[in-house]
């Protein structure tokens, strides 16, 4: 495999899972609005530490794309 | 000549079809959509850890003390309703005997539906799902909530008169 094919592969790579961490966030947005529906502040908190976690990672993601 | 040799693709069927193109149709690549979906990303973050925010502060149990009712207007087994602390929170309050009175947000811990009093049953009972609550302590008896409800400390003073006491926030 050329080393240009892999780089490609490598960044759609990064980029499905840099998508996949952005759904799995969407779904925490309606873990919140339960907890704050139902005054939980526990899980409110626990689901905003998740979704910071998972928007570092996202962030983490983008180094392994070539500029 | 060179050993670079461009890869022309075939061009797809629906671009012969719809030979249109906007101007920046070629400009995002993929680190910028990339970069789209980590700021989009952080944005939620940010929304959620606002949510928890939220939640945090509009605990039922706070807000300023004040009066709700009279004793003297609440039947013993009798419900009444009231908002507290603020006026978008649904709370009820029941009068158990002479002298005792609790109080309770409205909300269901399972999904926010509103619960009622069942004197005979001496609970409260969430119609959504099914979901019942003891009457003093606001635990829950069955159904598909996991947390009590939320309890307003409440006390009747020498007045005659129902207070919420409340906490500072």
């Amino acid at each position: 495999m050329r080393a240009s094919d892999r780089r490609r592969k490598t960044s759609s790579t990064v980029v499905l899972y840099v998508i996949i961490l952005v759904a799995f966030q969407l779904f925490l947005v309606t873990v919140a609005m339960e907890a704050f529906q139902t005054d939980a502040e526990s899980l409110a908190w626990a689901t905003a530490a998740v979704s910071v976690v998972l928007a570092g990672a996202a962030a983490a993601f983008l180094r392994y794309l070539r500029p | 000549m060179t050993d670079e040799r461009v890869t022309q693709l075939p061009t797809p069927v629906w671009r012969r079809d719809f030979p249109y193109e906007a101007a920046s149709e070629e400009e995002v690549t993929r680190r910028e959509f990339a970069r789209y979906l980590v700021l989009g990303a952080g944005t939620i973050a940010v929304a959620n850890v606002g949510i928890a925010v939220w939640t945090q502060l509009r605990t039922i149990n706070t807000g300023e003390p004040r009066a709700l009712v009279a004793l003297t207007d609440v039947a013993i087994g009798e419900p009444f309703l009231f908002r507290y602390p603020n006026k978008n929170d649904p709370a009820i309050l029941v009068r158990l005997a002479d002298r005792e009175v609790v109080a309770f947000s409205q909300k269901c811990t399972h999904l926010g539906c509103v619960v009622y009093f069942e004197a005979g049953q001496d609970r409260w009972h969430c119609p959504c799902h099914e979901g019942n609550f003891e009457a003093r302590t606001g635990r829950v008896i069955s159904g598909p909530p996991t947390r009590p409800l939320g309890r307003i400390d409440v006390e009747i003073r020498d007045d005659g008169q129902i207070w919420a006491l409340g906490k500072p926030q």
